[in-house]
């Protein structure tokens, strides 16, 4: 598909807006502290200590060895000086790796009347900021076939400039790549391609056992279909056009069938136990950040690191 | 020509177009309009969605209509429709004979008539087809065929007839000359007005053209309208208007004119709608009607629009009726024979002879008299009263004398109430005299008549003295009572004479007076044609004096106007042209329209004819305006359209360029609008005359050498800032000027550097200067030299730059000059100085002579002119001691150089400037204390 040439224009002004916006919306709301269920095991290591005990090299603390845990994990060196069990702790230096992806394709760059956002700008604001709020949380994010994943301070500007620099066809789906079992994906898009290639990108992500989140971000005008008369709607990708004669007696087929899409994905996404929400930009941009940040924050596991982390913390104080 | 319209088309057959008007329609229901396009992400939804059966979505019915009177207006244009398309004819080969109807109905719209012959003899020209014209009218000549162009000097010849057509006569040359032509195209310009014999003449010209082509012109233009029967009845003149054609109302004026063309009056007309003929009233006191010699149709110029009036409107009869029975006994004592005698010259007097007065008076009113009068009679009984009131009521005047008979009997019939019986003066039994006539009321009729002194009245009835005596007295006797007394009744008037009419009772029956009385009073009563009784007629004949032409207006008559006898009341003819004949008192009107003539439309059905009418305008092509509205419905479409499609939606997508393209447009549209817009911005001597007269400036001539100028220029500037400094005025940037083309008005002082060698400006720069100068300007020469200046007396003058002045000088009117005075005027405007140093020190300050002093006025401290020196003159370069560099240095060293010398430069150019801002004010400012003292401070 040929890039239309405007929409570099439409994506810089929005990449630009999104900056500020990112950053302005990643302010409001805490640290986005990962989730850890499955971080335990995990091998890459952060660059920086997590301030927590966890799995690492530095050494973080001595806590008082609790009865149960395997008594491999006493540090006799410690435990000689006095009559109590001491285990070492090292500094968590694991870092969990998110890679989000922000559809870029031209259908994203539709805004209704009236409607300051187009779904582009809300996907990279929010984009952004779940990065910007990441990464102070530690964890490394990364566009998927753009940028790899880094957790720079300066998340939104490296973000922004990959996405500035890359010229190539946008896609509305990630490309396919193999993430790693432990990491999560973030999918902003409008999700209006065809339900088998969705499907499709979903199954391949999950593959590895990666878990995801899919957002469809969406227009008011693409819920309601506000449309009357004499209309010829024309798919922004080049998918083809169709008339509607009387557009007003095709709301409701419309609506039945954008119902039965979501279902369909929802299907997906829960059989691999991914999440999907649908935003629309007539709400507030927060509004989405707080349910990623609630979902990405809090799994439905409950065995994160962060618990097990707070039990032993409790233990180590008492 | 288009459903009475007139339209026409110079290709019908292109209106054949029209029929594709309903597959138009067909295709353009059928079309839908082009969809809005929206770019929707979801459209992959659509995709899936079966399209319902739905009715398709077409075209406005509006769109369509639009449309379709777009097509139908091009289709329209392109069959070339003219407005007052000219007159057709149906072939272009043949020849062509224009009848032409040039009676007096063709007058009224001649133009039109002679327009449409005009066109069709230039059509015939172009055609190379000969002409002949055959006015109706003029049976005499033969027919004979002509060239167009000699057809056209023929027709501007033909002048409409005063009288009625009498197209019958026609048809025998015009037969001869079909028979020797037999391929002739037949075109007449008919005025649609059939006077009687209209049909008879139909069916004539049928057979006699035969089968050959006919196009009868006809309507298009107004109607004529003809006056008939004008009637001056007891109440009022009356005058039936006539038409021929029925169906519309129509209205105008008629006016009535005396015999000198003064106005009189106008009488409205209109008819209705079915209405051959109306009539206008002149509703006009009789005195007034009388004059009436000519009627006329408003605006309507034709022979049959004018009634003309003779005396015959004007001469009354009057009915005289006595009540005594023995009068045929001494016929020549009777009072109808004095009464006869005095009425006949200007009256038909009928007399009542040997029947009762109430039989008489029925008989009279019978005959529609206007005016009766009653000698004697003592009253008028049962019906014969009743109409009597009425007929005066009516207009009727009715004048009665006083009898033994009217003294003895009550009547109503007379103006004011009588005593029984009568008055006898000078009689034995009485001690007065008999009584002459005293005179007439003012407001009578007899006013203005001269009194008689040779009347007596030995007896009369007298009146009831009453509040209402006085007024309806007319003539009075010298004791006071009243000899006529009068009463107006309804319209008419009842006059009674309170003596006899007969030499009984009075002399006045015997008077000069009683006949301009009886003159006057008939003169009171209408003019009604009475009902013919008894006219022998004289058989004498009177040739024509004046008569009409055929557009209604007076002319000398014709050698073939022949005498009517007199008395003619016929119709006129070629030979009896409307108009007066006879001597001037006697003169008899000749009408065009008989009283009974009536108009009739011609019908010209049963010729087979092509019909046309009239053109009252130039053709006018309507391909233009047709065209342009097409146009403008294409724009209207267009728009339509482009909303249709979301067309503003699209528009603000792309709204920078289209805006700026839109703007541009705008812009343009407007400057190509107002070629005035540029006009309106300041042309360089305007813009020059802004800026040097919104603030003072000091200038200085630029003489074309660029250092001379840069020092001219950095030294007034230098003058300025010190100026600004040292005194209130701050003055503007100095401003260089050209003598020969800027106006030099606007500076009180031009600093005029002189260059040696310099050549002398052209005229119009010294006419400038001159002008400059002597409206009160001051020019400061410098020439810069003093340096130069060969040593010794007079040196100075022959120095360069003083021999190039005196060049420029030769051609100006310069006053006497001299060196400075010490006590000049200009030492002390602002700064007392002594010299005036420039860069030089030793130069001399040259200004206008002023006058020595006089003998008797002692030597003030300051002289002055009377005004301001025109003209100073230095070689001390004051410029360039002036120059200050823009870090506010010195520019040029000075000679010989002293600090003081600069600043006594400055002051020198201080002074300069105040003397020729303020001028001769300081010279009188020594004036003020003597001023102050006197005023007692």
């Amino acid at each position: 598909m040929a890039v239309e040439p405007g929409l570099n224009d439409i994506e810089t002004s929005a990449v630009k807006q999104a900056t500020g916006g990112g950053r302005t919306l990643a302010a409001t709301v805490p640290r986005l502290i990962l989730e850890a269920r499955r971080v335990a095991a995990t091998v890459i290591h952060g660059l920086h200590g997590r301030r927590r005990a966890g799995p690492g090299e530095n050494f973080w603390q001595y806590r008082r060895f609790s009865s149960g845990e395997p008594a491999a994990r006493v540090d006799w060196r410690r435990s000689a000086r006095d009559d109590h069990l001491y285990v070492r702790e090292q500094e968590w230096e694991a870092s969990h790796t998110v890679w989000i992806w922000p559809d870029r394709s031209p259908s994203m760059a539709f805004a209704s009347a009236l409607l300051p956002d187009s779904k582009l700008e809300r996907a990279l604001i929010v984009g952004f900021a779940l990065a910007e709020v990441l990464v102070q949380g530690g964890e490394r994010v990364g566009i998927p076939g753009l940028m790899r994943p880094t957790a720079n301070r300066n998340i939104i500007e490296k973000m922004a400039e990959a996405i500035l620099h890359d010229r190539e066809e946008r896609a509305s789906l990630p490309p396919s790549f193999v993430p790693s079992p432990l990491a999560e994906i973030v999918m902003l898009s409008d999700l209006w391609a065809p339900i088998g290639d969705v499907h499709k990108t979903i199954a391949q992500l999950s593959a590895a056992g990666t878990h995801g989140h899919v957002v469809q971000i969406v227009d008011p005008a693409e819920e309601t279909f506000p449309y009357s008369g004499r209309i010829e709607f024309v798919e922004p990708e080049g998918a083809g056009a169709i008339t509607a004669g009387r557009a007003e007696t095709w709301r409701s087929d419309y609506v039945a069938r954008v119902a039965r899409h979501r279902a369909d994905i929802r299907a997906e996404t829960d059989r691999l136990g991914w999440t999907f929400a649908v935003h629309r930009t007539d709400r507030p941009a927060s509004e989405l950040l707080l349910v990623l940040h609630s979902r990405m924050g809090a799994g439905p596991a409950g065995t994160g690191i962060n618990r097990w982390h707070a039990l032993g913390q409790t233990g180590g104080a008492a | 020509m288009i459903g009475g319209l007139p339209l026409g088309f110079a290709q019908p057959l292109v209106l054949l177009g029209l029929l594709s008007l309903p597959v138009l329609w067909w295709l353009l229901r059928l079309i839908p309009p082009r969809p809005r396009r929206i770019s929707f992400p979801p459209t992959r939804m659509l995709f899936d969605i079966v399209p319902k059966e739905e009715t398709p979505a077409r075209t406005p019915w509006w769109l369509t209509l639009l449309r379709l009177t777009l097509a139908g207006l091009v289709i329209i244009a392109a069959a070339g429709p003219l407005w007052n398309p000219p007159v057709a004819t149906s072939s272009r080969a043949a020849p062509l004979a224009i009848l032409i109807d040039d009676g007096w109905a063709a007058a009224a719209a001649w133009d039109a008539r002679i327009r449409t012959a005009d066109e069709l003899i230039a059509r015939a020209e172009a055609d190379n087809r000969g002409v002949a014209l055959v006015p109706l009218s003029e049976t005499g000549r033969d027919i004979s065929m002509q060239t167009p162009g000699a057809a056209r000097v023929r027709l501007k010849q033909i002048k409409p007839k005063p009288h009625t057509l009498e197209r019958g006569e026609a048809l025998a040359p015009l037969g001869r000359f079909l028979a020797a032509a037999p391929d002739i195209e037949l075109v007449w310009l008919s005025d649609g007005v059939d006077m009687g014999r209209g049909q008879e003449f139909i069916e004539a010209l049928s057979r006699t053209i035969g089968s050959r082509p006919i196009t009868v012109v006809e309507g298009g233009i107004a109607q004529p309208h003809a006056l008939a029967a004008a009637d001056n009845a007891a109440g009022a003149l009356s005058v039936k208007v006539l038409r021929a054609q029925t169906g519309g109302s129509d209205t105008g004026i008629v006016h009535a004119l005396d015999l000198k063309g003064l106005p009189l009056g106008d009488a409205p007309f209109a008819f209705k709608s079915d209405e051959r003929e109306t009539e206008a009233v002149l509703d006009l006191p009789v005195e007034i009607r009388n004059d009436v010699a000519r009627l006329e149709i408003v605006s309507e110029r034709s022979a049959g629009a004018v009634q003309l009036l003779d005396k015959r409107w004007r001469r009354r009869t009057v009915g005289v009726i006595s009540g005594s029975s023995s009068d045929t006994a001494q016929p020549l004592l009777g009072s109808t024979f004095y009464l006869g005698r005095a009425l006949n010259p200007f009256a038909d007097v009928r007399l009542a002879e040997g029947a009762a007065p109430a039989d008489a008076v029925a008989r009279f009113l019978d005959q529609n008299l206007p005016m009766l009068i009653l000698a004697d009679v003592g009253n008028v009984a049962g019906e014969a009263h009743d109409r009597l009131t009425k007929w005066i009521d009516g207009g009727g005047v009715l004048v009665r004398f006083a009898g033994p008979r009217l003294a003895a009997t009550d009547d109503d019939l007379v103006p004011v109430k009588l005593r029984r019986g009568g008055r006898i003066l000078g009689g034995s039994l009485s001690w007065e005299q008999p009584q002459q006539l005293a005179g007439f009321a003012r407001e009578s009729p007899f006013n203005g008549m001269a009194v008689p002194n040779d009347v007596t009245v030995n007896r009369q009835v007298l009146a009831e003295p009453d509040s209402v005596l006085t007024e309806r007295t007319w003539a009075t006797l010298a004791d006071g009572t009243p000899l006529v007394t009068a009463q107006r009744r309804g319209k008419g008037v009842i006059v009674l004479f309170h003596v006899t009419a007969d030499t009984r009772w009075s002399d006045l029956p015997l008077s000069g007076a009683f006949v301009e009385m009886l003159k006057r009073l008939v003169s009171l009563a209408g003019s009604t044609i009475a009902t013919e009784t008894n006219t022998p007629g004289r058989r004498e004949a009177v040739p024509a004096t004046r008569v009409l032409d055929g557009f209604g207006a007076f002319e000398p008559p014709p050698a073939t106007a022949r005498p009517v006898p007199a008395g003619f009341t016929g119709r006129a003819s070629a030979d009896h042209p409307p108009g007066f004949y006879g001597p001037p008192e006697g003169l008899i009107a000749v009408n065009t329209l008989a009283p009974a003539d009536r108009m009739a439309p011609l019908d010209v059905s049963a010729l087979n004819a092509r019909r046309e009418v009239y053109r009252l305008g130039e053709p006018q092509d309507l391909r233009g305006p047709i065209f342009l509205g097409a146009l403008l419905l294409l724009l209207a479409d267009a728009m339509v359209v482009f909303w249709l499609a979301g067309g503003l939606v699209a528009l603000g997508r792309r709204r920078r360029a289209v805006t700026a393209s839109i703007a541009a447009a705008m812009l343009a549209a407007c400057l190509l609008a107002s070629p005035h817009a540029q006009a309106q911005a300041l042309s360089p001597a305007d813009d020059f005359a802004m800026k040097s007269s919104v603030q003072t400036k000091l200038a200085y001539v630029i003489t074309g050498d660029a250092e001379v100028d840069a020092i001219s220029k950095a030294g007034l500037q230098g003058l300025t800032l010190f100026l600004a400094q040292r005194t209130a005025l701050e003055a503007g940037e100095p401003v260089g000027v050209d003598p020969a083309r800027d106006e030099l008005a606007f500076f009180p002082l031009i600093y005029w550097p002189v260059v040696p060698g310099a050549p002398k400006p052209p005229q119009i720069a010294l006419t400038r200067i001159d002008a400059y100068m002597k409206q009160g300007g001051s020019i400061l020469f410098d020439t810069r030299d003093a340096v130069d200046a060969p040593p010794g007396p007079g040196g100075e003058m022959r120095a360069p730059g003083m021999m190039t002045l005196r060049t420029i000088l030769s051609a100006l009117d310069i006053p006497e000059l001299e060196p400075l005075p010490r006590d000049h005027v200009l030492t002390k405007t602002f700064f007392l100085l002594k010299d005036f140093p420039g860069r030089f020190s030793n130069g001399q300050l040259w200004v206008e002579a002023t006058p020595a002093d006089s003998e008797e006025e002692p030597s003030r401290p300051a002289r002055a002119g009377d005004g301001v020196s025109s003209i100073l003159i230095t070689s001390n370069d004051l410029a360039g001691a002036w120059a200050l560099r823009p870090d506010g240095q010195p520019m040029l060293p000075l000679m010989p150089g002293e600090a003081r010398q600069r600043e006594f430069a400055f002051r020198a150019g201080v002074n300069i400037v105040m003397y020729a801002l303020t001028g001769n004010y300081k010279a009188d400012q020594v004036h003020i204390p003597a001023l102050l003292e006197r005023l007692g401070q």
